[in-house]
């Protein structure tokens, strides 16, 4: 059974009416934000920094429903389900994250949209660098990465619609995106924004009440650790069963690679004040991991209710979650989740919707030396563009979707990383090496995930893509800066320097 | 670090922390899994590269100040953490918060830890260190004498409350 038939199969005829009603309550709620935020959507300001008028609690629900997909619910705990331990890797760097990115990105871009009125993730490179053509090459960066991350979420969100409602994958793609659209459409990251807030809500409730439910359901951490024990031992290992090198490479993608997601870091323009900086990694973190238990929690009760024969061995990974909401979950907390993963979903692809539109509107003609007149219409006609394209690519790509998938991530980290976080820290940068460093981020990530994907080379063990490009881009940045450091000075406004050394 | 060297220190380590995980990566190619020596470097170079990175955004004036405690009991509780996990002997029983002992040390000791150190120091110094009233007031001038110049600051850059 797949993961598409036990999701439909949990919704049997006994819990249909409460999933049905849960959901359309929640895509109510979803529908009503939107209007409201499109009669306050007057400027391309509105559109795609939210008129720089929200709150911290606004921020950081917004900025945890963006950073958390689809994945946290339906892949994730499959993810620790096979791989054991080791799996929680690619969420430990949490601890460190959120207040690393704070001291990193947050006060400089909140700062430098104040002094620049920047925009997109890729304004505040051109302004650091003073550079149109690093502007417009991370712009480039950002929105293949954002077509096909948002293709694979499209293609969950239908998989989602089509569980609650029974539309089909096809109707439930285009039902999925066209509700996300419209919002998006409308309201812009304003939508946007008070959207994820709600949906962050619904799913860090969610994901923690799952979380207690699959403690009880294994009787208990020690019950569950000893139960694992005795069937797979392995599975409890620090590294699980992956090996070291493969286990340390998520922490390390997954932990520096968070200072470069643009979809989360351009939020920081939006904040109203940026002494409210003060309790953002604090409240970030608490959400985040309210949000991530039920990835831990379903994971390894599931295995330890395979151990004990309490359930029976699940065909693939990923039906850890829909079985374990079948069989051990009241009807109404499932149907929570299921709005939980939809929650997931929508608020992810709105957010690269939105830095998405802004690659087109905004950064790629800077980089040409045009500047679109109407960048709130054109934003607009750029979100509906770019979100059909996705769904076409869901709906007919066949495998080329999960492929379009894998790189998003890892394309973000070795292509801003370098450029962004360490180069708005580091006075003596240089606009060469901010563009070799993209250059070869961009250049490595799509050639060897072709390479990859196609069979014709694979890494050894342990190595990850994404984990060799982001240290090698890096690398490149130093270097390149280093040869070209004469220019460094000329190349650093005197208020960019400010926002730099405050 | 207080000597006004934090920023090119932070440099140096990251630098260095990034070549290391090069090389772990390296090793992979000639010895399946990687060598023996590549689990430990890893974990420097990536424990090291976070602490550095820490250190780059929150280092002022050249200076981590007080920041310099929490930064580095984190790096050291992630380090230990790990070449613990890495180095100690598997052991099923007992249990350590419900895990056997070495998957407890990461989860609870990398994973939970710094979570109740890092986020509490940023709010904590964050008035006197992170953000200053001055630093405010430093920044604003620079957007009015930006404005004054005919520079491009956008009619979207409200002055927040």
């Amino acid at each position: 059974m797949t993961s598409l038939q036990l999701l439909q199969a949990a919704v049997s005829p006994t819990a249909r009416p409460t999933i049905v009603v849960v959901a359309l309550v929640y895509f109510a709620i979803v529908s009503a934000i939107g209007v409201w935020a499109m009669r306050r959507t007057k400027t391309a300001s509105d559109f795609f920094v939210a008129g720089q008028g929200i709150g911290l609690f606004a921020l950081a629900l917004a900025a945890m429903s963006a950073t958390v997909s689809g994945f946290a619910f339906i892949g994730g705990p499959g993810f620790v389900y096979a791989s054991g331990l080791g799996a929680m890797f690619l969420v430990l760097p949490l601890a460190l994250t959120n207040t690393m990115g704070a001291w990193v990105l947050a006060k400089r871009l909140r700062l430098l949209g104040e002094v620049r009125g920047l925009m997109t993730i890729p304004d505040a490179i051109g302004a650091r660098y003073r550079s149109p053509v690093a502007q417009g090459l991370s712009g480039v960066s950002i929105l293949i990465a954002v077509i096909g991350y948002m293709a694979t979420n499209v293609l969950a969100l239908g998989l989602v619609v089509d569980a609650i409602f029974g539309t089909g994958l096809g109707w439930g793609i285009w039902a999925g995106m066209g509700i996300t659209l419209a919002y998006s459409v409308a309201g812009g990251i304003l939508a946007g924004v008070y959207t994820d807030v709600f949906q962050g809500l619904l799913m860090a409730v969610a994901s923690a009440l799952v979380f207690f439910f699959a403690l009880d359901a294994g009787g208990g951490l020690g019950a569950m650790s000893r139960a694992i024990a005795s069937a797979d031992a392995l599975f409890l290992e620090p590294w699980g069963r992956m090996s070291p090198l493969a286990a340390l490479s998520l922490f390390f993608v997954f932990g520096i690679g968070a200072l470069a997601q643009p979809h989360v870091a351009h939020k920081f323009y939006m904040l109203r004040d940026p002494r409210m900086l003060k309790w953002y990694p604090l409240v970030m973190t608490v959400a985040l991991m309210m949000a991530m238990s039920l990835y831990f929690g379903v994971g390894i009760s599931v295995r330890a209710l395979v151990a004990t024969g309490d359930l029976t061995p699940l065909g693939r990974p990923d039906e850890a979650t829909p079985a374990f909401l079948l069989q051990f979950t009241p009807h109404l907390l499932a149907a929570l989740v299921f709005s939980g993963v939809a929650a997931a979903i929508m608020s992810s692809v709105n957010s690269f919707m939105s830095i998405g539109a802004a690659a087109i509107t905004h950064d790629i003609p800077v980089a040409l030396g045009r500047r679109v007149r109407n960048e709130l219409l054109v934003g607009r006609l750029s979100t509906v563009v770019i979100s059909v394209l996705a769904a076409v690519i869901a709906q007919f790509s066949g495998k080329l979707v999960a492929f379009l998938g894998i790189f998003g991530w890892g394309l973000f980290a070795s292509t801003l990383v370098p450029a962004l976080a360490i180069g708005l820290n580091w006075p003596n940068a240089t606009r060469a090496g901010a563009i070799a460093s993209i250059v070869t981020g961009l250049v490595l990530t799509l050639s060897l995930e072709t390479l990859t994907y196609f069979g014709v080379y694979s890494f050894p063990a342990g190595v990850t893509i994404s984990g060799a490009a982001l240290v090698l881009s890096c690398l490149v940045f130093f270097v390149v800066s280093w040869i070209t450091r004469a220019r460094a000075a000329s190349e650093l406004d005197p208020d960019v320097r400010l926002v730099m050394e405050v | 670090m207080t000597s006004g060297r934090a920023r090119p220190f932070a440099l140096g380590v990251l630098c260095v922390a990034l070549a290391s995980i090069a090389a772990a990566y390296a090793s992979a190619f000639f010895v399946p899994g990687g060598a023996r020596w590549s689990v430990p470097a890893f974990i420097l170079g990536m424990s090291l590269a976070s602490g550095a990175m820490m250190a780059l955004g929150a280092s002022k004036n050249g200076r981590l100040g007080v920041l310099l405690l929490p930064i580095g009991l984190t790096i050291t509780i992630v380090v230990a953490g790990l070449l613990l996990a890495w180095g100690l002997p598997a052991e099923s029983e007992p249990l350590w918060l419900g895990l056997p002992r070495r998957a407890a040390i990461v989860l609870y000791g990398v994973g939970l830890l710094p979570m109740f150190v890092l986020p509490v120091a940023y709010a904590l110094t964050f008035d006197r260190v992170t953000l200053r009233p001055e630093d405010i007031v430093a920044v604003r001038a620079a957007r009015a004498k930006v404005t004054a110049e005919g520079g491009t600051v956008p009619s979207h850059a409200k002055e927040p409350a």
